[in-house]
């Protein structure tokens, strides 16, 4: 009998969040599909941890769908289609000269003046970056950019790194393959990565050639990006590293560029013809008749990728549905469902690796409804920044007064700028003595900034909002992930009403200016908590 | 080997029950609660990660050694470059910068160490875990075995009753910037503060306390919540104590420009104005230099780190000296690896083992420590072997410096690891009424070719524990452990294989060593 089973034995079948128990219950839910109709903690529940929030009212529409309906919905089509915004990069005219920048001049060469103004301008262009995703991923009612932006974490690219800097167009290339990848073949997505032209820069791909191995990227494909720490030798890593030389970068224009600017391209003269021999299976010699492009993708790196695929099937498996467990389900390295996510692991090695069937069977699974496992995570400073907004339902353009991405910098989260190759470390790292105070101030900030129609617009979409106990319950539903006790529902009514009685909340929805002061309070109190950082 | 500390818990939650904790204190009338002390002893650690790993071969040059430079052809440190220190150690130039207090200079004076051939067995290569190798102070490369928290988290957390629910009213560890650090993590939640700005944090940490009580840790739900709650109470408490130190402290030596020398220069002010933390973490990464670390002049990526490294610790060193605090002050370098000892196609050098280690300030045994590392044999992997295990000086640190017993070491780092000796011990008044004495063992014959003996004589009576090290002092065995009277005792260390070994005899937590070779 699975630990799990013995649970279930004891408890009660049906464990809802809005059924208070009596008793502290374990995780009881596993793999199996939830099949219930969702209540509204539901489905904040499930649009906190897989989108970036949800508005009331679009939440009240999914009330009573099955888990299945609405995550199918969520993660949408495999390819998303087109962004809805465009990302706009600007060129840069240099201040001194009056000039326009040609953005793929090589600022090593160039006089120190234009090497300058060249830098500044990918330092612009990736603040646009930054804000592009944000607006992209605040506009999206859907699980596309959110899944997108968790598959940017993994594979990372740093924007700067070391004294160097990838260029922000080839990572927007780069967050474009990945969404459109997101829910297809994991395999795919390893390969397309791999002969990423922001990947190669990144990793030294583009100095690994034939003679001079560079080991940088094939560690990191085994260690962080596929199989996880431990499956394979250090001679696996040399033998990959040889397989992977000779794919070149297109940076700037004293470059060759065969396949245009940002697109990477292979020069036969830098592989390494020599037979190679990783984890087991020989990649045989070639000639220099076959020493092309498409035989080498196809014949080494394709096979590359399905030798790992073929050999360590589960531990890729595992280290992909763990990742994905830690991001979405909860961070604590130390308490990872191993039961749960060695059957989600199961299941993604028999869909094939289809990430699709990773995503659906993680997020309608038991497990994942499961009421200890809500407001446990502790919210990135992306989503905590992009949730704040939707909750208030700030649109793109009043976020942007506030510049959200340099937010998220003071909490420690530069968009596609991790520390390392590792990612951001996540979790309780989240919140310190210097980041934590930068999310209060924004929370203050953003409620003052709320209009009064807005207010009076938000209070109007909570259900039973003219009934103030209903009201607050129901705005605390909204802002925090779990109920909490009469104590601080009372303790919030009455920071609502300025310790007046109930029935003046009837005269204060009439103003909208006395309306929106009481809910900027609640708003604040709230926002105080320390579970406003978890969802 | 327990792992109390990183075992996963089974949790129990319950969200849907109406959770007791959580409440807003101001719906009540507020509590006063006892604060835990402060630690009484003013001893300060400075611990200096150096991220990237630090290429050990071209920071203690091996000038003697024709193989370093058959194997390393275009980066290695011609011997009329490097620094003869004392005709014991030659240093890369960078570490001496111009008109500064360098590392050649500190070493003649008696504040600085070299460690050679720190690190670990079956190393890591990876960046990631090899730096939780070494912050956690387990080594494991398990990757089932998550490493959760730091070896000082984990001593400091035990240290402070009543922690996280009620702080000491000085943050125990302060990191200078970035996210807050594995080591500074313990069970019981973070043990330091992270800081950037004191005048930033002073004017946002305000005011932040939730004012709520914490929640039940039954849950993970609850748990979370009393981490944030935490974290929310040590920035509305610690942003004054912070602000007070810098405003009372002071800079009196000279520092460069670079964000390690900074960091290090807000060290020193915090300290002299009376921040009573034990343990500052500075930063410093780059040193992953697998491209064109160094060039035909010695000039590149590694000595220009190197020589941020000697001027922000060389100013520190002054100004702790002119400010009077340079004898409660020591700080050590901890990087993850060195770097493989044949350099690459690339003027750089790939990921490697074992490496160098620096340990400064007044309280150091200064020299150095084991042998320039032996570049005709290498690991597996083509890597230098390692001649200490990393957790020796953890274990200097907590037995010596913050003058905790050999049974505290043991249970942070779940392993009994002896000191290397690199630090002055800590006399505690209370050591003549317990009963710790240090004695004088004789190993005889010594080396031995079968029968060996230990004698001592103690002076009190007390319970006494005799064990057997090996040098890169791991533990191999016990002899003995037993309560005796005074006088002249004697155990026999037969059966060992042949071999160096270290004897460790402690009288009431106090111990002494001494060395046994034996030769078969």
């Amino acid at each position: 009998m699975k630990r799990r089973d013995l649970f279930r034995s004891i408890a009660r079948t049906s464990v809802r969040a809005d059924a208070p128990l009596d008793q502290p219950l374990q995780v009881i839910g596993g793999i199996e599909e939830y099949t219930q109709p969702l209540t509204l903690d539901d489905v904040l529940h499930l649009f906190r941890r897989l989108s970036y929030g949800i508005t009331m009212p679009a939440a009240k529409a999914y009330v009573g769908k099955t888990a299945r309906q609405v995550v199918t919905e969520l993660l949408g089509p495999n390819d998303p289609g087109d962004p809805k915004l465009a990302v706009g990069f600007i060129k840069w005219r240099d201040p001194v000269s009056g000039q326009m920048v040609d953005y793929t001049e090589n600022p090593e060469g160039a006089d120190l003046q234009a090497a300058f103004a060249i830098r500044s301008w990918w330092g612009t262009n990736h603040a646009q970056l930054s804000r592009w995703i944000m607006y992209e991923s605040l506009r999206d009612t859907m699980a596309i950019e959110r899944i997108a932006n968790f598959w940017t974490s993994h594979w990372t690219t740093e924007f700067a790194f070391d004294d160097q800097f990838s260029q922000p167009h080839t990572l927007y290339n780069q967050y474009l393959m990945l969404r459109k990848d997101r829910l297809g073949n994991f395999r795919t997505m390893a390969l397309d990565m791999t002969l990423d032209h922001g990947m190669l820069f990144y990793l030294g791909g583009w100095l690994n050639e034939a003679g001079r191995p560079n080991e940088n990227y094939a560690r990191e494909l085994l260690e962080l990006f596929t199989t996880g720490i431990g499956w394979y030798t250090e001679g696996d890593i040399q033998q990959a590293a040889r397989v992977l030389t000779g794919w070149k970068v297109a940076r700037f224009n004293d470059q060759p560029a065969p396949k245009g600017i940002y697109n990477s391209w292979f020069d036969a003269k830098k592989h390494d013809t020599g037979a190679k021999e990783f984890m087991g299976v020989t990649i045989p010699a070639r000639t220099a008749d076959n020493n092309t492009e498409f035989q080498v993708r196809n014949e080494e790196v394709r096979e590359l990728i399905d030798i790992i695929f073929r050999a360590r099937p589960d531990a890729v498996a595992r280290f992909i549905a763990g990742k994905v467990y830690m991001h979405f389900v909860y961070s604590s390295a130390g308490e990872v469902d191993k039961e749960f996510v060695g059957d989600l692991a199961k299941a993604f090695k028999e869909a094939d690796f289809d990430l699709r069937t990773l995503f659906l069977k993680a997020f309608t699974s038991a497990h994942f409804f499961d009421p200890a496992v809500r407001g446990v995570q502790i919210k990135t400073p992306f989503e905590y920044v992009v949730g704040i907004l939707k909750l208030l339902r700030f649109e793109d353009a009043e976020a942007a007064k506030f510049d959200p991405p340099q937010w998220t910098i003071l909490m420690d989260q530069k968009i596609y700028d991790a520390p390392n190759v590792a990612g951001w470390p996540g979790y309780r790292s989240w919140i310190t003595t210097n980041t934590y105070p930068r999310r209060r101030e924004f929370a203050r900030k953003i409620i003052d900034a709320m209009t009064d129609d807005r207010a009076l617009q938000l209070i109007k979409e909570m259900p039973d909002y003219e009934d103030v106990t209903k009201f607050v319950a129901s705005m605390v539903q909204y802002m925090l992930p779990v109920p909490v006790n009469e104590t601080r529902l009372a303790y919030y009514k009455s920071t609502l009403l300025e310790g007046q009685p109930d029935y003046t909340w009837a005269e204060k929805i009439k103003q909208p200016a006395s309306a929106a002061r009481s809910l900027r309070a609640l708003l604040k109190a709230i926002a105080v908590a320390p579970d406003f950082q978890l969802c | 080997m327990k792992r109390r500390s990183f075992l996963a818990t089974t949790a129990a939650a319950a969200v849907g029950t109406q959770v007791l904790g959580g409440v807003p204190l101001k719906a009540f009338t507020p509590m006063n609660m006892p604060v835990p002390m402060q630690p009484d002893d003013d001893r300060v650690l400075i611990v200096v990660q150096l991220f990237g790993g630090n290429d050990g071969l071209n920071t203690i040059i091996p000038v003697d050694d024709p193989n370093y430079y058959a194997i390393r052809p275009t980066i290695a440190v011609p011997k009329e470059k490097a620094i003869s220190v004392l005709s014991r150690v030659y240093m890369h130039p960078a570490l001496a910068p111009k008109d500064q207090y360098g590392f050649p200079q500190m070493f003649e004076d008696g504040r600085l160490a070299v460690v050679q051939g720190i690190g670990y067995e079956n190393p890591n290569l990876s960046h990631f875990r090899s730096t939780d190798i070494w912050l956690s102070g387990f080594n494991s490369s398990d990757p089932e075995v998550r490493l959760l928290d730091g070896w000082l988290g984990r001593y400091w957390s035990k240290h402070l009753p009543g922690f996280p629910e009620q702080l000491p009213p000085d943050p125990i560890a302060v990191q200078i910037g970035g996210s807050l650090s594995m080591l500074l993590q313990s069970p019981k939640g973070d043990i330091g503060i992270a800081l950037s700005d004191p005048q930033k944090f002073f004017e946002l940490g305000q005011g932040l306390s939730p004012d709520m009580t914490p929640m039940s840790d039954e849950t993970r739900y609850g748990r979370e919540f009393n981490f944030v709650r935490t974290v929310a109470e040590q920035c509305d408490k610690y942003s004054s104590v912070v602000k007070n130190s810098f405003d009372k402290g002071k800079n009196v030596a000279t520092y460069g420009e670079g964000g390690f020398i900074q960091q290090m220069k807000l060290v020193a002010r915090l300290i002299s104005g009376g921040l009573k933390s034990k343990i500052f973490l500075v930063y410093m990464g780059g040193f992953d230099t697998h491209v064109q670390q160094q060039d035909e002049y010695q000039n590149g990526l590694h000595p220009y780190l190197l020589g941020q490294l000697a001027s922000g610790i060389g100013s520190f060193m002054q100004d702790a000296l002119s400010q009077g605090f340079a004898d409660r002050v020591v700080g050590m370098t901890v990087s993850e690896f060195g770097r493989r000892p044949y350099e690459n196609g690339s003027r750089g050098t790939d990921h490697g083992a074992a490496s160098a280690q620096f340990v400064f300030g007044n309280g150091v045994r200064a020299g150095v420590y084991g042998q320039s590392p032996d570049l005709t044999n290498f690991d597996g992997n083509g890597d230098v072997r390692y001649q200490w295990d990393y957790r020796r000086v953890y274990a200097d640190v907590l037995e010596n410096w913050f003058g905790g017993s050999p049974q505290e070491t043991e249970d942070v780092l779940q392993d009994r690891v002896l000191p290397l000796g690199v630090l002055q011990r800590a006399t505690s008044v209370d050591d003549a009424y317990e009963g710790r004495v240090e004695v004088n063992i004789r190993v005889s014959p010594n080396p031995s070719a079968e029968h060996v003996s230990v004698e001592w004589y103690q002076p009190v009576n007390g319970v006494t524990t005799v064990e057997i090290y090996g040098t890169d002092g791991r533990y191999v065995k016990t002899l003995l452990t037993d309560r005796l009277a005074p006088g002249t005792h004697r155990v026999s260390a037969d059966g060992l294989q042949s071999g160096s070994y270290l004897c460790a005899v402690m009288i009431n937590g106090r111990r002494s060593v001494a060395p046994l070779t034996v030769v078969r």
